[in-house]
């Protein structure tokens, strides 16, 4: 009896014991170390899906073109991987020489073999009971450098994690959960460094872009979205309320290396709907920023939305290209905002190029010569409530677009909805909510439309569409093989042409489509992956 | 920690010589919905819920398909009781979205929220109709013939909802407005399609079920269409009702017993 008195008190009370993982750890094969000089050049290795986006300029666009629009219509499902934890799932799985790389809901990951699905090992990270999180329990994805993925966790963590074995090398607290910041996205590696955002938006946070260095965790740079007291910007908030004002910074951002900038969207201004504590512009929420790659120091900032009282976060990954526009070589941004308009953004100098609406919007006449909305008045939330178009989710939300460099268009997923918004006073209290407000659909779903869009950058007008039932939240990507992926919400998988938006391909995976598809090669074979519910599927073409 | 348990408080009825500490905990369990079911209760209630709820069950709690969060308005699955929907709202669903509200937060807090989510239902045994629920049983197979289109209980045809238990999740005064003014909000499933095939034929039926990809429609002869959406030439969407009004042709009393007897049906438990 004493024997297992003691016995017991070891594992209640060893922290090695107690932290142990109950599951048996089991190495992947080996792989050569994914160096900055790789990750540069991620698109040379197509057979690889190395970052979130894919590439740096995060185009979402694979080079791999043994699918391709003569033999779409011979893909077959080769392998599910079914996430054990119940929730959604909204992972971007990472490929490197043929090991899958996915997390899950809450904050877990798994390593996979890219060609069965069969497991090798797996990390679940420990998370506090009373998490603050807006939307879901969701984790979007990992980076990797060297052997050592990253990931950020709901409790606002960053974790290293050893991608042969699992095992935890570094895990430090972003910001404190219980002060309502939370992480979902993949980070973005930038040379030896770890980029990454924080979400919380709707908890009055202060939002910020962090650097942490790779090998060690110790941060490197952090650049606050809204300037403190002294700074510049800082007067387009009144009073305090730039404390509270939220702009967080919830999906991935893109890179140049040319100009080595680093590009990344900020979320809403809080509280959301009630702008009457918050006067001014809420420099820098709902804007695009560009970095520089080594300090994190602002270069340009571009904001979508001044004064946002909708919700419209600039939550969307930017796309990097060089295209020619007006019969000039022009390094430009792409971006599809959530209030509902496309931009084409000069991505040297942040001047806005082009400007119009891809989806249904009733809250500005138009975007003046510098890009600015030119608002309809009388359109912000009251106690009583206004239809507004978009509504809260937008024209689009945080679903990764696409570009194609065969066809040179933009593709986004888009819904054209309303929604009445409402207004509420609130006080801050930490931890708490802070929205001040909220909204309400007075039809049913089937009642409104959207499409998958596709974008002329040069001209910011629509070229195609594809209708799809509303409101679907999966991303687009696109490969050399002419073909388009993406899911829709009444959990659909299919390929459209790339150039003509042409029905290729669909299979019915019974759930909704959260994430967005990767594209990846083993033995020369090519595999489609995408999440839908609780299982990734990968797709190949029959043998 | 204040979760209450319904089994625990029903064993300290019988065991009254336990201690004042639990014996407050019954109070608690027992009478916390009472306790805080007055309109100012509701409206805090509303209030709170609409700051911390609303994300992911909608500003008016009837949920939201993109989180999972469910309505709220209608039958709770998980929660049958009072004190059940007040230890939801304070442990959360485990492995879900679902969390539990911060420790602060105080139970008084917790048990308005509770009334005004039972504020979104009715309590049939509160509410005093003008109406006959049996002459309107007599109305709804005889007179108003609603059952040659809505089965209840397995009696009836096909071609409208069953309404077996639509008193559980409509209130009479909807009901009113669904029999005089079948217009007013039809719900995406009972709307007409009108589907002109390759063939150049024209079908019209109920939208029984549409995705991204395909559609399918029931004719007025019960007979099932369905149609690849690649494969059709048009598709017109009417968002109409087919159910008549009885605003002319019933009385006003016979309205209120035909309301009387709909919200009379629901699952005897």
């Amino acid at each position: 009896m004493k024997r297992l008195t003691i016995l017991l008190s070891l594992v209640v009370f060893n922290p090695v014991f107690a932290a142990e993982d109950p599951f048996e750890t089991v190495m992947t094969p080996a792989f050569s170390p994914i160096t900055w000089e790789r990750l540069l050049n991620a698109g040379d290795e197509p057979e690889n899906w190395l970052m979130y986006s894919g590439t740096l300029d995060a185009q979402r666009y694979s080079q791999l073109d043994e699918i391709n629009t003569l033999n779409v219509t011979e893909m077959e499902l080769k392998w599910a991987y079914q996430i054990p934890v119940i929730d959604r799932a909204e992972t971007v799985p990472l490929v490197v020489d043929g090991i899958m790389f996915i997390t899950e809901a809450p904050s877990n990951l798994v390593a996979v073999d890219a060609q069965t699905g069969r497991q090798y090992w797996r990390y679940d990270h420990d998370l506090p009971e009373d998490l603050r999180i807006c939307c879901g329990r969701n984790n979007r994805g990992v980076a990797i450098l060297g052997e050592t993925l990253f990931m950020s966790t709901l409790d606002a963590h960053l974790v290293a994690i050893d991608a042969r074995t699992g095992n935890v090398l570094w895990d430090v607290e972003v910001a404190a959960y219980d002060s309502g910041y939370s992480k979902t996205a993949a980070p973005l590696i930038v040379k030896d460094k770890v980029v990454t955002g924080i979400a919380g938006g709707e908890f009055g946070i202060r939002g910020f872009i962090d650097a942490y260095n790779a090998e060690t965790g110790e941060l490197e740079w952090r650049t606050y979205t809204i300037p403190g007291e002294g700074e510049p910007g800082n007067d387009t908030w009144s009073g305090d309320s730039w404390k509270t004002g939220g702009s967080a910074t919830w999906i991935t951002g893109a890179y140049d290396p040319d100009l080595n900038m680093i590009y990344w969207g900020t979320g809403n201004p809080g509280p959301d709907w009630n702008g009457d504590v918050r006067l001014g512009d809420n420099l820098y929420s709902d804007s695009a920023l560009a970095l520089n790659g080594d300090t994190g120091e602002l270069e340009w900032y571009f904001q979508f939305t001044p004064h946002d009282v909708h919700d419209w976060d600039a939550i969307q990954v930017p796309i990097l290209a060089d295209i020619n526009y007006q019969g000039q070589e022009r390094k430009v941004m792409m971006w599809a905002n959530r209030n509902a308009f496309f931009y084409t953004i000069d991505r040297e100098t942040g001047v806005f190029l082009e400007g119009k609406p891809f989806a249904t919007q009733t809250w500005a006449q138009g975007l003046d010569a510098n890009g600015r909305p030119v608002r309809v008045p009388g359109m912000e939330p009251t106690y009583e409530g206004i239809m507004v178009s978009p509504p809260i989710t937008g024209g689009t939300n945080w679903y990764s677009p696409g570009y194609s460099q065969q066809t040179g268009l933009f593709y986004v997923t888009a819904f054209d909805g309303e929604q009445i918004f409402f207004k509420r006073d609130e006080d801050y209290e930490e931890g708490e909510r802070f929205t001040g407000g909220g909204g309400r659909y007075d039809q049913p779903m089937d009642a409104f439309h959207s499409s998958i869009r596709a974008i002329n950058p040069t001209t910011a007008e629509i070229e195609w569409e594809f209708p799809i039932l509303p409101r679907s939240s999966a991303g687009i990507t696109s490969t050399a093989g002419g073909l388009l992926f993406t899911g829709s919400a009444d959990g659909y998988f299919f390929a459209l042409d790339a150039a003509t938006g042409e029905e290729l391909w669909h299979i019915s995976l019974g759930r909704r489509v959260h994430a967005a598809p990767m594209t990846y090669s083993v033995e020369g074979k090519q595999f489609v992956t995408i999440a839908s519910g609780n299982v990734v599927y990968t797709f190949g073409l029959k043998e | 920690m204040h979760l209450i348990s319904q089994s625990r408080c029903k064993q300290l009825v019988t065991l009254s010589l336990f201690s004042l500490l639990f014996i407050n905990l019954s109070a608690i369990a027992e009478d916390g919905g009472a306790l805080y079911n007055t309109t100012y209760d509701v409206n805090l209630g509303e209030r709170y819920f609409e700051r911390q709820c609303s994300r992911c069950h909608g500003f008016d709690a009837k949920g939201n398909d993109e989180t999972g969060a469910p309505d709220l308005t209608g039958r709770l699955s998980r929660a049958s009781t009072d004190v059940a929907i007040f230890n939801i709202i304070r442990t959360g669903v485990p492995n879900t979205a679902m969390l539990p509200v911060a420790e602060a937060v105080t139970d008084a807090t917790v048990w308005q929220l509770v009334a005004y989510i039972n504020s979104l239902r009715y309590n049939p045994d509160l509410v005093d109709l003008d109406g006959n629920s049996e002459s309107g049983a007599r109305l709804f197979t005889a007179k108003g013939d609603c059952d040659s289109c809505h089965m209840v209980n397995g009696q009836g045809g096909r071609l409208g909802p069953d309404l077996s238990r639509i008193g559980e999740t409509t209130t009479p005064e909807d009901l009113g407005i669904a029999i005089m003014g079948p217009d007013e909000e039809v719900a995406p499933r009972w709307w007409t399609l009108r589907v002109t095939g390759r063939d150049g034929e024209t079908r019209e039926g109920f939208r029984m079920n549409e995705d991204s990809f395909s559609v399918r429609i029931m004719d007025n002869d019960s007979n099932l269409w369905s149609f690849r959406k690649d494969q059709i030439q048009s598709i017109e969407r009417i968002e109409q009702s087919t159910m008549p009004s009885y605003e002319q042709s019933l009385s006003e009393s016979e309205i209120d017993d035909l309301i009387a007897y709909m919200f009379s049906l629901r699952k005897e438990i």
